[in-house]
């Protein structure tokens, strides 16, 4: 903490003299004065970079620990890599394995939003049910979903639902939680407000109770998004004949080792691109919270 | 029961009296003959319960609030004024005695009361924009757009907001907001309207205009409306009635009649002798009641 105080001060000194004065000296071309067109394109342009950068050094750093010198057996470089890549996965595979993964992903994490939001909101409004189901909860969540995957196997058999239901074994904890704090947490004078307005049953649900939950609800979800990714590529390792899991490990068996890394970079692209779209969705449902917030914080 | 004076200049007129209650000789509220009041408490009591043993926060509460007045509540802090609040509102059951509206015994919130609270900011939904706000009560009775968007308009334009239907609560500085919720109230087109400190987190300026606003609500609408707050100055300019409270456990120590004009003026009416003297009659009671005066025991002596 205290090497930090003195480097900050000249540096601020530097960027108090420096920069108001340039730009008062030349205020015609300094890049306030640009037309909002080319604001924009320069918005995107660092925006761009910031995504790209990091990738980018990695990818160099790879190349170089791989490309220079002796080759590795067990680590392509990054020409094989994409290669193979596009190999494996444009073909056939993308109907036997990718296509069921993504489905058996898709309606794991549909149960858990579901059964999460339902279960939290009823638990979280219903004082008596919430003292019965707390303790249990705390127990069931503790259980970690792999160990169950051989129970499932034999309670629902070897098919997608067994996947999914694994999925949804450990994808649901944080929806379910975070739903019950969410409407434990109700505002008072809000919940008063509402009452006043004789604003009861379905209504104060609508009106109220989900969109003042929606916060730690979103929280939760964005949780469960990488935990249902995980368990969706455990549970097709486990007695499967299609899948992103199933095939990954076949790879690694065969020691088919490119193909195997380009599985794995599936997996991470899809984390991706399922981050992405939530990050869109949950910035259209959240509108108000996030301005909320920033006034907070400003004020 | 009730012992009204003779008005001469600089006698303050209480319209209270003394009744037998349950909780002894106590100094109650000015009532009306039964059936003739339009919201009526009566020997209300209010005793938490608490792991540190029982709080009685409200000892006896009598008065009746005839229909279309404006009604004062003041009182020293802590003196009660929420609860007495939450308890005509139906949000909580009083320990003893009852609250009626129209003769019926409150026990949850009456259709035909809304609540302006003082806490704005928690009161107005944050994810709903100012329109939705206003209109919400309206759409969860099942009124039908065309007379729900007459009465939004209405209402907002009335509390001058016209301007700002689109934006979200949380956009407007606090008076601003404090407006929304009254045009919510408004449009809800209560019979009686509790307001509870609802200017105590507004700036001075704002307070003034909104002082105002709830004259010219009142005056247009015919409502009842009952408002709790701890400043004197506010409960003079307001009211035609200003009920002070003991400190707690409560119980009413003043009923006072507020005879200024109708007109009130934010510059006139508070530069004026009658003002002056009223506040002044206020000012000592509420000081009488911090140092722990109890009018039970001034009418046992």
């Amino acid at each position: 903490m205290s090497a930090d105080a003195p480097l900050a001060t000249p540096v601020n000194l530097t960027e108090a003299a420096g920069g108001p004065g340039t730009s008062r000296s030349a205020p015609t071309s300094s890049p306030a004065k640009k037309s909002p067109g080319a604001k924009r394109a320069w918005g995107a342009v660092k925006g761009l970079f910031f995504i790209a950068a990091l990738p980018v050094i990695l990818v160099l750093i790879w190349y170089i620990s791989t490309a220079v010198g002796e080759k590795n057996f067990f680590v392509p470089t990054p020409a094989l890599l994409v290669e193979t890549f596009f190999e494996t996965w444009t073909g056939d595979r993308i109907t036997t394995d990718v296509i069921p993964s993504l489905t058996r992903l898709l309606f794991g994490i549909a149960g858990s939003i579901i059964i999460g939001i339902v279960g939290g909101l009823l638990i979280g409004s219903v004082r008596w049910l919430r003292a019965l189901t707390e303790p249990t909860l705390e127990f069931f969540r503790a259980i970690p979903p792999t160990v169950l995957i051989p129970v499932l196997m034999l309670l629902i058999g070897i098919g997608d639902d067994m996947k999914v239901a694994v999925i949804i074994s450990g994808a649901l904890w944080p929806i379910l939680l975070n739903t019950i704090e969410g409407v434990r947490s109700m505002d008072e004078v809000l919940a008063d407000t509402t009452h006043t307005y004789g604003i009861t049953g379905f209504n104060r649900v609508r009106y109220l109770i989900l969109p003042s939950a929606m916060p730690q609800i979103m929280a939760g979800i964005r949780q469960s998004l990488s935990i249902a990714l995980i368990l969706m590529v455990i549970s097709e390792m486990f007695a499967a004949s299609s899948g992103l899991g199933f095939t990954i490990v076949q790879f690694q068996r065969s020691f088919a080792i490119p193909e195997m890394w380009s599985g794995i970079v599936l997996l991470g692209i899809i984390g991706v691109i399922m981050s992405f779209i939530f990050q869109l969705i949950e910035r259209n449902v959240l509108r108000w919270y996030h301005g909320l917030r920033e006034i907070e914080n400003a004020a | 029961m009730t012992s009204d004076q003779t008005s001469t200049a600089g006698t303050v007129i209480s319209q209270g009296g003394v009744a037998e209650t349950p909780d002894g000789l106590i100094t109650v509220g000015k009532t009306m003959p039964d059936g003739e009041a339009m919201l009526s408490v009566r020997n209300m009591k209010k005793v938490y319960h608490t792991d540190g043993g029982d709080i009685e926060a409200v000892r006896n509460l009598t008065f009746d609030l005839p229909q279309g007045q404006l009604a004062c509540l003041v009182g020293p802090s802590g003196s009660g004024k929420t609860t007495l609040l939450k308890c005509i509102a139906g949000l909580l059951a009083p320990s003893a005695g009852e609250v009626t509206l129209h003769g019926k015994k409150v026990t949850g919130p009456p259709k035909s009361m809304a609540v302006v609270f003082q806490e704005y900011g928690r009161s107005l939904f944050p994810w709903m924009r100012v329109r939705d706000n206003v209109e919400l009560p309206l759409k969860n009775a099942g009124m039908d757009k065309a007379k729900r968007d007459e009465l939004v308009d209405n209402a907002l334009e009335a509390v001058g907001l016209a301007h700002v239907p689109k934006s979200y609560p949380w956009q407007l500085s606090g008076g601003m907001q404090q407006r929304v919720a009254i045009a919510r109230a408004v449009a809800y087109q209560p019979q009686v309207l509790l307001m509870d400190e609802p200017f105590a987190a507004v700036d001075a300026q704002t307070r003034a205009d909104l002082e105002d606003l709830v004259r010219s609500v009142w005056k247009k609408l015919g409502v009842s409306i009952l408002f709790v707050t701890h400043d004197i100055d506010e409960s003079v300019y307001l009211g035609e009635r200003v009920i002070i409270l003991s400190s707690s456990p409560t119980v009413i120590q003043e009923d006072v009649l507020i005879d200024l004009p109708d007109e009130r003026d934010q510059l006139e009416t508070r530069s004026s002798q009658r003002f002056s003297e009223l506040r002044h009659h206020v000012y000592e009671q509420i000081q009488l009641a911090k140092k722990g005066f109890r009018p039970e025991d001034a009418l046992a002596k």
